[in-house]
This record gives C-alpha cells, structure tokens and sequence, in this order.
C-alpha cells in the first residue's frame, strides 16, 4: 500500500528527515511515536503530498506521489493537527463542500453526507455553525472530511489531542471502526492509545525512524518486559512508554524531563 | 470545473456569511450615490464619465479590504492544508477563488445601474459610451483583484497582504503622475502602465484593442503568479 523510500527532508540546513525508508501493508492501523520536533508530521504532509521530498521516492497505492500527486489526494484523507474547518460555515455545508472538492460524484454526495454524518455522530449539530462546537465535535467534522471521499488512506496527526477523556474515547472508537475498511496512520502523543488501535508502532528520533516493529513484539522483545506486556492494559502502558523514553534517553538525557521518568518508573513498579 | 464552482460558492459565502459584505456593499454605494449626485448636479451632464473614474479611485481603497484575506486567512487558519491536500490543481485553487469575489464584485457593479436608469430618465445619454465605460470598471476591477489575489498568496498576515496590495495599486494608478521626471520611452511607459489612461478611453466611449489587452494580461499574470506561488509553497 505506501513504500516510503530513503526520504530526505530539508529545511534550509535543517534536516527534518533522515533517509526514512518504511513500508505499510494494506489495512494495518500504524502509529508514529516520537517527541515535538521529531519529524512526525513533516512526514505526514509528504506522504499526503503537502510538502515535496528533497530527496527520497513514495509510491502509494502505485502511484509516485512526485508524478501523479493529484490522484494520490483523490486515495488520501487527511487530518492535520488542526482541524481544517471554515468556523462560518454549518457541518453540513463544510461537508457538502469537502465531498465536492474531493470529487464525490454529484448523485452519491448526499447518500455520503448522511454516511459520514451518522459515523461521527453528528446528527444533533449537522445544522450548527462550525464556530459553535465543541473540540470533541470540531475533530470528530475533522475526521468526517477526511473519510467523505471513501479514501483507501487515512492520516490522522494527533487526532486526539487537547480533548477530554470522554472525547479521546469517542474519537478513538471512530478510528478503530475505520480500520476495516481502510488503511489507517497516526501520530500521538499518548500511548494509551496506540497501545488501544495501533497494530504497529514508528519511533521517530530526529527524522531518523528508531523502532519499526508491530506494538506486540515491541511489548515482548523491549527491555524484558515480556511478562508486563501480558499483564493489564494499565502494565501495558507503562511499558511502552518505558521504550519511548529510554530511546529518546540513549543521547539526550538532559533534555528528558526528570519528573516524568520518576513518574514513569512508579507505573512501572505499581504495575 | 464542479470543484471550481464550489470553490467560487465557499468564498462568496464566507463573504455573505458575515456583516463585512453587507457592510462593504453599503459603505461603497453610499460614496457613490454623494458622488454620483455632486457630478450629476454641477455638469448638468447625461454621462457617467466622471463616476466611472471616481469608482476607479475608490476600488483602490475597497479592493485590498475585499482581497486581503484570500489566501492569508486560509494559511493563518491551517484550512490551506485541507486545500493543497485535497485532490484540487493549484489553478482550480486559483480560479476557484478569482471567480468567486469576481461575483462579488460584480453584484457591486450591478448595483450602480441605477445611475444608468436615472441618467437615462431625466435625458439621452450615450448608451454605448456607458457600456463601454461599465465594461471598462468592470475589467479595472477585475484587474486589481487579480493584484489582491496575488498578494494575497504572499502574506498569511492579512494586513501585511493588504498593504502590499496598496503599495501596488497606488504605483498603478500615479504612475502617470511622474511623466514631468521623465521624457521618451520612459515616459511613454509610465502613461501606458497608467490604469487611469486605459480606463479614461473606456469611460469616453472607446473601446481599443491595446486597452483590452493591457488588462487582460494584466489579470493573466497575476493569476499565473499566484498560481505560482502556490505551486512553490506546496514543493518547497
């Protein structure tokens, strides 16, 4: 499905990615770890096309996004960290709008309208003014104009970020329910939730990908941890976020904040 | 073309959706109905000529206020991602955009027909000198808010881009005032550059093939710059 090529990524005489070569099957649900500054989302905007590689090749679905980008986007939906909405327009007009500049036929737009709105739980607010939502609300119309075009890709950047646990739930379960149907990438912060959906986790470290391997083996192979990764969610955790901070530890242990790993070695203990 | 159109029909709302278009429509008819009333009055005159230029004077004010926010508010709001990761060309983006404030504009010019239908009731004016001055503003403003556009595309701070777009409007329009620094081609180029000069035939009932094409290529230009300029912050 995406094969990612020794992609190189340069700004100005930063590098922002360092000859990242990955690929993902068809249907896997993949997480992308790493700090601010990682390089996680200049990666996301190349594979939507968005930024153009300074070196490196991504084939998506067989298309080469440097030859054919425009029939990449008809196969892609994306959320960037912020939603992309028009705060004056209803989620129903935003819609309409995204289904028809997604090249939704005319005669299906209305049958997805009524798809995407009943997925995302958006009835009640469908006639509401974007400005009006809540956050929960804004991400979930977010990934209702990422999914309106039936697209084989879905790139979500910290779709849950700033909301409330209820909220984080809701979004994650709308993830989850995509993953039979399409490919899905995301990037988060939280652990916890990749630990929930992620079939396989990229641990980016200074544009380099550190840990490519499906969230099992990591929980198994990492540290000794086999018997925490069998133990409760809560355990589960409390591992992974144990990998994630010794990686990012291995050169720059005075930039890793000292409370969060006394914190993480409690949970460690606790569980 | 669907996704020109809808386009066009997002940015005309995101006008009529707020009191800014209302307001704007409002404010400009009223200077031009003081105007069109102080002109009628003291000519005695059946003719637009001089409301076609006194518009012309005031689209250089409202044009970077109509303009401003194209594109700068889509880059300050993250929506110019959903945009350029969408399946649109960056000229689909381009025109999209042109074609929706130009029904803007044109409602506006719309509205002053009635100074045809008032002039044409108390005498005979020159029909086609007034058409062909309305194809004249009309073609003026169409070419300013390619400038708008443009300039648009280069800012994600809208003041910075309505500014830009005054500084380019201002040097458009005056350029014909500094001919007393210069003689010969420079001078011939500085009247030629002129909008004033290129709407004055219009206005006066002449309709000149280098005048078409001055604005034209005008608005072919800004256009393929901003397009341009798209394409470059999407490969940059």
């Amino acid at each position: 499905m995406i094969i990612v090529d020794n992609i190189v990524k340069n700004f100005g005489f930063f590098q922002a990615l360092d000859h990242v070569s990955f690929e993902i099957s068809k249907g896997d649900i993949v997480g992308f770890l790493g700090k601010n500054g990682a390089g996680k989302t200049t990666l996301m905007r190349i594979l939507t096309s968005f930024l153009a590689p300074s070196s490196g090749k991504v084939i998506i679905d067989g298309d080469d996004i440097a030859k054919n980008a425009l029939a990449i986007r008809q196969k892609i939906g994306y959320l960037p960290e912020t939603p992309p909405l028009y705060n004056n327009m209803t989620v129903e007009s935003y819609l309409k709008f995204a289904a028809q500049i997604k090249g939704v036929a005319a005669n299906k737009q209305r049958i997805q309208l009524a798809k995407v709105i009943e997925e995302c739980h958006l009835e009640q607010v469908k006639h509401k003014t974007i400005a009006t939502l809540s956050k929960g609300y804004k991400q979930r119309v977010g990934i209702a104009q990422a999914i309106i075009h039936e697209p084989k890709l879905l790139i979500l950047d910290e779709p849950t970020s700033g909301l409330d646990p209820i909220q984080v739930q809701q979004v994650l379960a709308l993830i989850k329910n995509q993953r039979e149907q399409r490919t899905v990438i995301l990037s988060t912060h939280n652990l916890t939730e990749i630990e929930k959906i992620a079939h396989r986790v990229l641990i980016i470290k200074s544009g380099r990908i550190i840990i490519d391997q499906s969230l099992n083996v990591l929980l198994k192979e990492k540290n000794g941890m086999h018997a925490l990764s069998q133990a409760e969610p809560q355990s589960q955790s409390a591992t992974l976020e144990q990998i994630f901070i010794n990686l990012h530890q291995l050169d720059s242990s005075q930039e890793t904040n000292g409370l969060t790993q006394h914190k993480t070695r409690q949970q460690v203990t606790n569980g | 073309m669907g996704k020109i159109i809808a386009l066009a029909k997002k940015e005309l709302h995101g006008y009529f959706s707020t009191p800014i278009a209302y307001l704007m429509l409002i404010a400009m008819l009223s200077v031009f109905n003081i105007f069109f009333y102080m002109i009628i009055s003291q000519n005695k005159e059946v003719s637009l000529r001089d409301i076609f230029q006194i518009m012309e004077f005031m689209f250089i004010f409202l044009v970077p206020l109509l303009t401003m926010k194209l594109f700068s508010e889509e880059k300050s709001t993250g929506t110019m991602e959903f945009l350029l990761t969408a399946p649109l060309t960056p000229s689909m983006l381009v025109l999209g955009k042109y074609l929706g404030i130009m029904t803007f504009f044109t409602i506006l010019i719309g509205m002053t027909i009635i100074y045809y239908v008032i002039v044409e009731y108390f005498g005979s004016p020159d029909p086609i000198s007034i058409l062909s001055g309305y194809v004249g503003i009309w073609l003026e403003g169409a070419f300013f808010i390619a400038i708008g556009l443009l300039t648009s595309s280069w800012a994600r701070n809208q003041i910075i881009a309505a500014m830009m777009s005054y500084i380019i409007l201002f040097l458009l329009y005056f350029s014909s005032s500094f001919t007393q620094y210069f003689t010969g081609t420079v001078e011939t180029f500085l009247i030629q550059l002129s909008t004033r000069t290129h709407l004055e035939n219009f206005a006066t009932g002449i309709i000149t093939p280098s005048d078409i094409t001055y604005y034209l290529s005008g608005i072919l230009l800004c256009l393929v710059l901003t397009r341009l300029s798209i394409d470059n912050r999407l490969w940059q």
